[in-house]
């Protein structure tokens, strides 16, 4: 099997669980150290991007002529940011704007110091948590790249007006550290999307208890797999936390209930079962049902009720309550 | 690491401890069709709170004393099977087919008691017996 | 808290007590490394189907377990090898319910279930080798 996996570098994780994460943000953004690369996993990427010791040391040769035009650069870069009213927003006085026209400069400058290591990574990624923690779109943020690279390009040509050759090799450097840069950017805000998409998800699957001993779970949305063993994770736990014997699980609210999502809803059903709890499933419609049985699924296994107050009543009767109407 | 079986009137509790070998699960099994019948038991809980696996060959350890139990006269009731438990169980296919279960202990020889009633409602087993039915609410349907 | 330990575990399987250690130790491995919810009951689960064939079918063999980490995630391998009779008909063993032996059939699909990985290779007369990953969620 040429499984690409390695086993994991010494120094990728000391502990069970990585130091708490320099506080960089509010509920959904992620911590630095969450995301840390280990050295291996660095260089891996750097080979994906063919970066060789050439070009770290045609960055570190610049690192004079950076210097000489960084202030310019930066300058020329605000004035683009401050021409746009979507990316203006973010920088609302002039405090703010030397704030960041200074952690700009650093950023910059670093591009050029060599040592493309674990510290390294570590500073991009937290950069590119900061942005989109204050809400800046992957778009601008890619589009101030593209914006680096052209003033830098053009002032590394004139540099080296004398030597192209050279002036090119050094500028190919860039690009490719600028890429990796790039990329450790896009997956830091990726990563965070995919924290707040689970965090909506576990908050948009509520298990209601109605009385002692019967649960209620009313499922909107789309069952993906990922869904499916949390809900059934969630449900199992409810189950003995509450002291649940039946659960009614509504449905009404899923779009589409295929085979793959009807193989799911019976494997928590069972689940269930061995805990000891019955579920009885309601909103599932006589059309699906049918198409359901075809494709050979054993809806003899699930208890199903037409809709959501008869699956309330089942279960009220089940477990010996008797619902009756007061008269006035 | 043995099981043990404690009688309670009518019924046989019997409260795994500790992570089975298959050895320690066919002794179990072994013991408890003996006791079922030097008892004349009428139930069999089985605990297995402590367990956190049930792989394919203790799921099936516990179909067959379920059904062997039957067979002497008795009702088995498993109770206790976590939720991790449970899962892993569905997801490797395992479904305990015509064995009951219950959440715990509790819930587990309450199901008892009713099942033995409903068998013989003439019956003069002091059902009251068994652990803390005394305080628990009857639900007669 | 202890050090993970970045070395594969070997650990040889050749009676049912050898069967509830590997089981137990990579629980124990799933949860230092982050593994949470059902996952260590899982894979826990998965380790006892596949030591619990080795035994049944090749006597003896080892389980190596080995923390593995690709592209920032990070993974559980659990490597279940033997040099038994080997198995004639890989397709078979994958379907539920296929069973030769005293089993119910359901290891190796079952397990391919309980884990997100997995692959078997396996010749007759020469033995057979399961990998299979759980990724930390």
């Amino acid at each position: 099997m040429s499984s690409p996996q390695r086993p994991v570098a010494p120094h990728s994780y000391g502990s069970q669980r990585p130091p708490a994460a320099v506080p960089i943000g509010p509920v959904g953004a992620i911590g630095v150290d969450e995301m840390q690369l280990t050295d291996e996993e660095v260089a891996r990427r750097m080979s994906w991007l063919e970066i060789t010791a050439d070009d770290i040391a045609n960055l570190t040769s610049i690192r004079d002529v950076a210097r000489g035009y960084a202030a310019e650069v930066i300058e020329d870069l605000y004035r683009h940011f401050l021409a746009f009213d979507e990316t203006r927003a973010f920088f609302r006085d002039e405090q703010t704007l030397r704030r960041v026209k200074a952690m700009q400069t650093e950023y910059f400058l670093r591009l050029t110091e060599g040592n493309y290591d674990r510290e390294y990574v570590r500073d991009r990624l937290k950069i590119g948590a900061i942005h989109q923690r204050i809400g800046l779109d992957v778009k601008w943020y890619l589009g101030a790249y593209n914006f680096y690279l052209r003033a830098v390009g053009s002032r590394l040509m004139r540099a080296f007006q004398d030597d192209p050759e050279r002036g090119r090799a050094c500028y190919f450097s860039l690009k490719k550290l600028v890429f990796f840069d790039i990329g450790l950017a896009i997956e830091i805000y990726l990563t965070t999307i995919r924290r707040q998409e689970e965090a909506i998800r576990e908050l948009s699957t509520p298990v209601l208890q109605l009385r002692a001993g019967l649960l209620i779970l009313p499922i909107i949305g789309v069952i993906d797999p990922t869904r499916a063993r949390q809900l059934t994770e969630q449900l199992l736990r409810s189950i003995r936390a509450n002291r649940a014997k039946v659960v009614v699980m509504d449905i009404t609210g899923v779009p589409s209930v295929d085979s793959r999502v009807a193989n799911h809803l019976v494997q928590t059903v069972e689940a269930a079962r061995l805990m000891g709890a019955t579920v009885i499933i309601t909103g599932l419609s006589a059309e699906v049902a049918q198409a359901l049985v075809l494709v050979g699924i054993d809806l003899n296994r699930i208890r199903t009720v037409g809709d959501l107050q008869g699956g309330i009543e089942e279960a009220e009767r089940s477990l010996g309550y008797r619902v009756s109407r007061v008269e006035a | 690491m043995q099981v043990p079986i404690l009688k309670q009137g009518p019924v046989l509790i019997a409260t795994v401890q500790d992570a089975l070998t298959d050895a320690d699960l066919h002794r179990l099994r072994d013991d408890l069709l003996q006791r079922v019948g030097t008892h004349r038991s009428l139930g069999v809980v089985l605990d297995v709170t402590a367990l956190d696996v049930l792989d394919s060959f203790a799921a099936r350890m516990l179909r067959t004393i379920s059904h062997a139990v039957r067979m002497r006269g008795a009702t088995t009731v498993i109770v206790g099977i976590q939720p991790g438990v449970a899962f892993a169980m569905v997801q490797l296919g395992l479904r305990l087919d015509g064995v009951d279960t219950a959440l715990d202990l509790e819930d587990g020889l309450n199901m008892l008691a009713r099942t033995i009633r409903s068998a013989d409602p003439t019956s003069t087993t002091n059902l009251a017996g068994l652990a803390g039915l005394a305080e628990l609410e009857w639900i007669d349907r | 808290m202890s050090e993970i330990s970045t070395e594969p575990l070997v650990m040889p399987i050749a009676n049912e007590a050898d069967i509830v250690a590997a089981r137990q130790r990579g629980r124990t491995m799933a949860i230092e490394l982050g593994f949470a919810g059902c996952d260590g009951t899982l894979i826990a689960t998965a380790i006892s189907e596949v030591a619990r064939n080795i035994l049944l079918y090749a006597q003896r063999g080892e389980i190596i377990l080995c923390c593995v980490e690709l592209g920032g995630r990070r993974g559980l391998s659990i490597e279940a090898r033997d040099s038994g009779p080997g198995i004639p008909d890989l397709r078979k063993a994958l379907t539920d319910g296929y069973s030769t032996s005293r089993g119910l059939g359901l290891g190796l699909p079952g397990s391919r279930r309980l884990m997100d990985e997995f692959a078997i290779e396996s010749e007759v007369g020469r033995g057979t080798n399961v990998t299979m990953t759980k990724w930390v969620r």
